[in-house]
C-alpha cells in the first residue's frame, strides 16, 4: 500500500537555524500517529510543510500522491483539499454558524455542491462529532471543546485521506481532550491517516499508538503502536 | 468516518446553475456585503476618487473642446486669402488661378469678388463699421487658396506675393507665427492636462490600493482560514477585487452624473457663448464623457485593488 504521507530527507531552515533536519517518515492509511517533542523541536514546521504553508529547503514531501515540495502557489488549494487540518485555536469563521463553517470547507473545494447537499453533509459531520443539535450556533456561543469539534467536523467533511492536528487539546480540559482523542481514533478507523502534534504526555502514553519524536529538528525515535516507550524528549524539554 | 457519500447524477444544466450560484455568492454577494460592512473605511476612498474622476471628466471635456479649437484653427490656417490688386485685368487673375489650381500642394482655389468680400466682412464682428466708414468698398477681391497641409502655406505665400495680379501692399492673409503660437499654447495645455490627469490617476490608484490594503488587514484571519480550508486563489482574492470595482464603479457613476449635469447646465445657461468657448461639446459628447468617467472609475477601482491584492495577500 502506498503511504498517504511520505517525507524523504526533508530539511527546512530558517536562516542559519535548522527547524527540520533530514527527516524521513511515512504514514499509512488508517494510522493514528502522535508527533511529540519539546517546544521548538519542529512539530509545527513539519505540519506546515504537509499543508504547504511553507516549502522545504530540501527533500521531497508527497501527500496523497501530490508532490507538496514542488507545488506551485496556484495549486496549493488543491493539496489542501486532500488534507484536513485541526488547529489549537480552532480557526472558525466567527460570522458563520457551526454548520456554515463546515459547509464552507465543502463548497470552496467543489463549487458544484449545492447548498442543500453541503448543508446535509455538514450536519452529518456535526452529528458524527456529537454536535448535531448545535449546527445553528455561532462559534462564540460554543465552548472550547465544542468549537474544536466543529473544527474537526470541518476538517473531515470533505473525507480527506490525511488529517493533521496541531495541539488539538492545547485549549481543552482533560475530559474534553479524551473525547477529542476518541474522535480522532474513530476517524482513523475509517481509513484516514491522522497525525497529531501534541505535548500531552498522558494521552500519548495511554493510547499506545505510533509515536514519532522530534528533538531539535531531527526525528530521533519512531515508536510503533502498542509499545510504551519512554518519552525521550521529556529529558531535554 | 462518515462512510462513502453517494452523489446523484445531476443534469449538466443543474450543475452549471449550482456553480453559478456558488460563484455569485462567494465572489459578488460576499464582496458587496463586505463593502457595505467596511463603508466607514471605504468612504474616504470613495469620496476622493469621485472628486478625482469628476476633475478628470471636466479636464477631459476641456481637452476635447481645445482639440476642436485647434482643428478649427488648423482649418483656418490652411486657407490663404491672396488679395488682388485693384483694377487687375481678369486675364492676370486667370493666369494666377490656373497656376495655383495646377499646384499639387493646393487643394482648391476659389475666386471671391469685391462684393462677396464685402458681404463676408459684414458678417464678421467689427468689420461692418469699417465698411460703413469708407466711401466705397474697402475689401479687395481675392483668390481663396486651400492648401493640402498647413506646412505648404508659407511656400504658396512666397509663390504668389510677387505675382503681377497680387496687391503688393497687402499680398496675402498669411501670418507666419500665428498658427504656431496657437499650437504652442494648445500643446502646453495638452501637456499640463495630461500631467494633471496622470497625477489624478496616480492619487486615485493609491487611495483605492490603501483602502483595499486596509480591508485585507482587517480580514486577515478570515483570509487565512479560507486559504487553510483549501479555497482557491480566485475565491480568496476575487472579493477584494470586486470590492475595489464597486468603489470605482460608484465613484465613476457619481462623477459621471455630475460631469454630465454640469455640462448640460452650462449649455442651458448660455448656449451661444458655450458653443464659442467649448466648440463641439454637445449633449452626446457630455454623455460619452460621463460614460468614460464611469468606465475609468470601474477600471481604476478593479485595477488598483488587483495590484493591492497581489502585493498584500500571500498565496
Amino acid at each position: 500500500m502506498r503511504p498517504i504521507l511520505e517525507f524523504t530527507a526533508v530539511t527546512r531552515a530558517y536562516g542559519p537555524r535548522l527547524a527540520l533536519d533530514d527527516v524521513n517518515l511515512a504514514l499509512e492509511p488508517g494510522e493514528l500517529t502522535f508527533l511529540v517533542g519539546p517546544s521548538g523541536a519542529g512539530k509545527t514546521t513539519l505540519l506546515k510543510l504537509i499543508n504547504r504553508e511553507i516549502r522545504p529547503t530540501s527533500g521531497e514531501i508527497w501527500v496523497d500522491g501530490i508532490a507538496a515540495h514542488a507545488l506551485k502557489a496556484s495549486r496549493v488549494s488543491q493539496l489542501r483539499r486532500h488534507v484536513g487540518v485541526v488547529f489549537q485555536d480552532f480557526k472558525l469563521l466567527p460570522r458563520l454558524t457551526a454548520k456554515e463553517n463546515v459547509a464552507l470547507a465543502l463548497q470552496v473545494g467543489d463549487l458544484s455542491i449545492s447548498d442543500d447537499e453541503a448543508s446535509e453533509r455538514a450536519m452529518d459531520a456535526l452529528e458524527a462529532v456529537g454536535l448535531g443539535d448545535r449546527g445553528g450556533s455561532f462559534p462564540h456561543q460554543l465552548s472550547g471543546g465544542q468549537q474544536q469539534r466543529v473544527a474537526v467536523a470541518r476538517a473531515v467533511v470533505g473525507q480527506p485521506r490525511l488529517l493533521i492536528a496541531d495541539e488539538p487539546t492545547g485549549n481543552l480540559d482533560l475530559e474534553t481532550s479524551w473525547q477529542m482523542m476518541d474522535l480522532f481514533a474513530d476517524i482513523a478507523t475509517f481509513g484516514t491517516a491522522v497525525l497529531i502534534a501534541t505535548h500531552n504526555v498522558e494521552i500519548v502514553t495511554r493510547l499506545q499508538r505510533r509515536v514519532m519524536t522530534l528533538v531539535q529538528g531531527r526525528l530521533v525515535r519512531d515508536q510503533p503502536a502498542g509499545r510504551t516507550g519512554r518519552m525521550a524528549w521529556l529529558a531535554s524539554s | 468516518m462518515a462512510g462513502v457519500v453517494v452523489k446523484g447524477h445531476f443534469p449538466r444544466r443543474r450543475i452549471v446553475q449550482i456553480v453559478f450560484a456558488n460563484v455569485t455568492r462567494y465572489l459578488f454577494r460576499g464582496a458587496a456585503r463586505n463593502w457595505l460592512r467596511n463603508i466607514g473605511s471605504t468612504a474616504p476612498a470613495l469620496s476622493s476618487m469621485t472628486l478625482l474622476l469628476l476633475l478628470s471628466g471636466l479636464v477631459g471635456m476641456v481637452g476635447f473642446a481645445l482639440h476642436n479649437l485647434e482643428q478649427a484653427q488648423a482649418a483656418q490656417a490652411s486657407l490663404l486669402h491672396v488679395y488682388m490688386r485693384d483694377g487687375v485685368p481678369s486675364t492676370d487673375v486667370d493666369v494666377l488661378w490656373d497656376r495655383l489650381a495646377k499646384d499639387p500642394r493646393v487643394a482648391s482655389v476659389t475666386y471671391v469678388t469685391k462684393a462677396e468680400a464685402l458681404a463676408r466682412a459684414s458678417r464678421m464682428p467689427g468689420l461692418p463699421q469699417l465698411a460703413a466708414a469708407s466711401d466705397g468698398n474697402p475689401f479687395p477681391a481675392s483668390l481663396d487658396v486651400r492648401v493640402r497641409s498647413i506646412d505648404y502655406a508659407a511656400a504658396i505665400d512666397s509663390l504668389v506675393r510677387t505675382d503681377i495680379a497680387v496687391d503688393p501692399q497687402d499680398p496675402t492673409s498669411y501670418d507666419r507665427g500665428a498658427y504656431q503660437r496657437i499650437q504652442a499654447v494648445l500643446f502646453g495645455l495638452a501637456v499640463a492636462g495630461s500631467a494633471f490627469l496622470l497625477l489624478l490617476g496616480f492619487v486615485a490608484v493609491t487611495v483605492t490600493m490603501n483602502s483595499i490594503r486596509a480591508a485585507i488587514h482587517s480580514r486577515r484571519d478570515e483570509v487565512t482560514i479560507m486559504q487553510l480550508v483549501g479555497a482557491p486563489r480566485w475565491m480568496v482574492r476575487g472579493p477584494f477585487v470586486v470590492e475595489g470595482a464597486i468603489t470605482g464603479a460608484l465613484s465613476g457613476a457619481l462623477a459621471g452624473l455630475i460631469t454630465f449635469g454640469l455640462a448640460i447646465a452650462a449649455m442651458a445657461a448660455g448656449p451661444a457663448s458655450f458653443t464659442q468657448f467649448a466648440p463641439g461639446v454637445t449633449v452626446t459628447v457630455a454623455a460619452v464623457a460621463a460614460a468614460l468617467v464611469f468606465a475609468t472609475g470601474l477600471g481604476l477601482g478593479s485595477g488598483s485593488s488587483l495590484i493591492s491584492v497581489r502585493r498584500h495577500l500571500e498565496s
